[in-house]
């Protein structure tokens, strides 16, 4: 009976456990070549800070940071860093959307009304590299390496993305820019040195 | 039942009980990390006429060193091929225009999908110095597999085939906005890249 019980507590205690394995993800090396016919119209630089700083006693919250701060406190010697990059996103409008019926001339009053389609923004890529803007690792600490960087870089890269999902001025500001070029390109590009004024719409 | 073994039993049931509401208090607590980020900012706005014909993207392995030191990793690269139109002005010849198609501009830039970069393995070679990779080492092993990709960007004939892209894309675009015969002219036709 004992004995069985024990072995009902093992399993239970097994299955509890197997939350806490990290789960491996299989990754397909990929290589995509994608014809596109945009026209780029604005590009923002969007840049992030991050810290890599012991956890302070009186900061902790819950069981883990208190342990974590704890284990913190008493290893000897201080392990600071601040890294830095950017990311691009840009502007532009899909030029094989633009249909006959979208560009109307007027001989009369010297206008050519075109009707583009919508801006639309995307991720262009971030630095390849890191910027290291404060290091300073005394003691008996451990260098900080390449791995943890690169993990870094990852939590950053993921906390950007949903900033920028939850704050829409980013998109707006980079899209009203891009509107604004769009009217100055084609009016220099149609506009035969200004016989014709070139007015732009844009689809939504 | 022995009154020793119910003893025994009880015991293992309130270990096991203190063990599984530890293990969900921890797990429920905040994550212990020790990273904290900033706020996004816009550090650059700038406006452009560039027209983009071709999307690269490839994982490519990373493989570097600096004095003892090794890493091996791959990273998932974007290279976009674009043209500057700014300035561009069709010359008109009777009902033709002409213009010629302008230099490519190739960009490699780390994508931002998940786990665009990844370490594999780091070493030291040299037994008694436990030194790591520094940050600038990191970015020039990385700088130069930019510059590899690049370089293979115009090998494989990518830039050929976004600069044949660029001038079809932009016939039809001309041609359909004014109605008139347009002729691209393409001076380089495999690329503006001195190796």
């Amino acid at each position: 009976m004992l004995k069985k019980m024990t072995q009902l507590l093992a399993a239970c205690a097994m299955i509890a456990m197997s939350g806490c394995t990290p789960k491996e993800e299989s990754r397909d090396y990929c290589s995509e070549v994608r014809s596109v016919d945009r026209l780029v119209l604005a590009q923002m630089t969007i840049s992030k800070m991050a810290t890599i700083d012991d956890i302070k006693p009186g900061e902790a919250h819950g069981l883990r940071q208190t342990a974590e701060a704890l284990i913190d406190a008493v290893k000897i010697g201080d392990r600071k860093a601040a890294y830095a990059y950017g990311t691009y996103l840009r502007a532009s409008i899909d030029l094989s959307g633009i249909r006959p019926e979208d560009v109307r001339v007027d001989e009369k009053a010297r206008t050519i009304t075109l009707d583009l389609p919508a801006v639309t923004t995307e991720y262009l890529g971030r630095d390849l590299g890191i910027r290291e803007v404060h290091y300073r690792v005394t003691g008996l600490r451990s260098q900080i390496d390449a791995g943890e960087r690169a993990a870094l870089k990852e939590k950053m890269n993921t906390i950007l993305k949903n900033e920028v999902e939850e704050r829409p001025f980013f998109r707006e500001k980079l899209i009203a820019q891009a509107k604004t070029k769009a009217a100055a390109f084609f009016q220099s590009l149609l506009g035969e040195g200004g016989r014709y004024t070139v007015i732009v719409n844009f689809k939504n | 039942m022995k009154p020793s073994a119910i003893l025994r039993l009880a015991t293992l049931v309130c270990a096991a009980a203190i063990a599984v509401g530890a293990l969900f208090m921890w797990k429920a607590s905040p994550e212990a990390s020790h990273i904290r980020t900033g706020a996004a900012a816009v550090s650059d706005l700038s406006s452009m006429a560039r027209l983009c014909t071709l999307d690269i993207y490839e994982e490519v392995p990373i493989k570097g060193y600096a004095g003892t030191k090794h890493l091996v990793a791959i990273a998932t690269l974007k290279a976009s091929v674009t043209f500057n139109l700014d300035g561009v002005v069709p010359e008109a010849d009777g009902d033709t225009l002409r213009l010629t198609l302008p230099p490519e501009r190739v960009e490699v830039y780390e994508s931002t999908e998940p786990e665009a970069y990844r370490v594999i393995d780091t070493w030291n070679d040299a037994l008694l110095d436990h030194s790591k990779l520094t940050a600038a080492q990191e970015n020039a092993i990385k700088a130069k597999a930019g510059e590899s990709f690049r370089k293979s960007i115009y090998r494989k004939g990518y830039v050929r085939r976004a600069r044949k892209e660029a001038a079809a894309n932009l016939t039809a675009m001309l041609s359909g906005m004014t109605g008139k015969t347009v002729v691209v002219s393409d001076p380089t036709p495999g690329g503006s890249y001195a190796d």
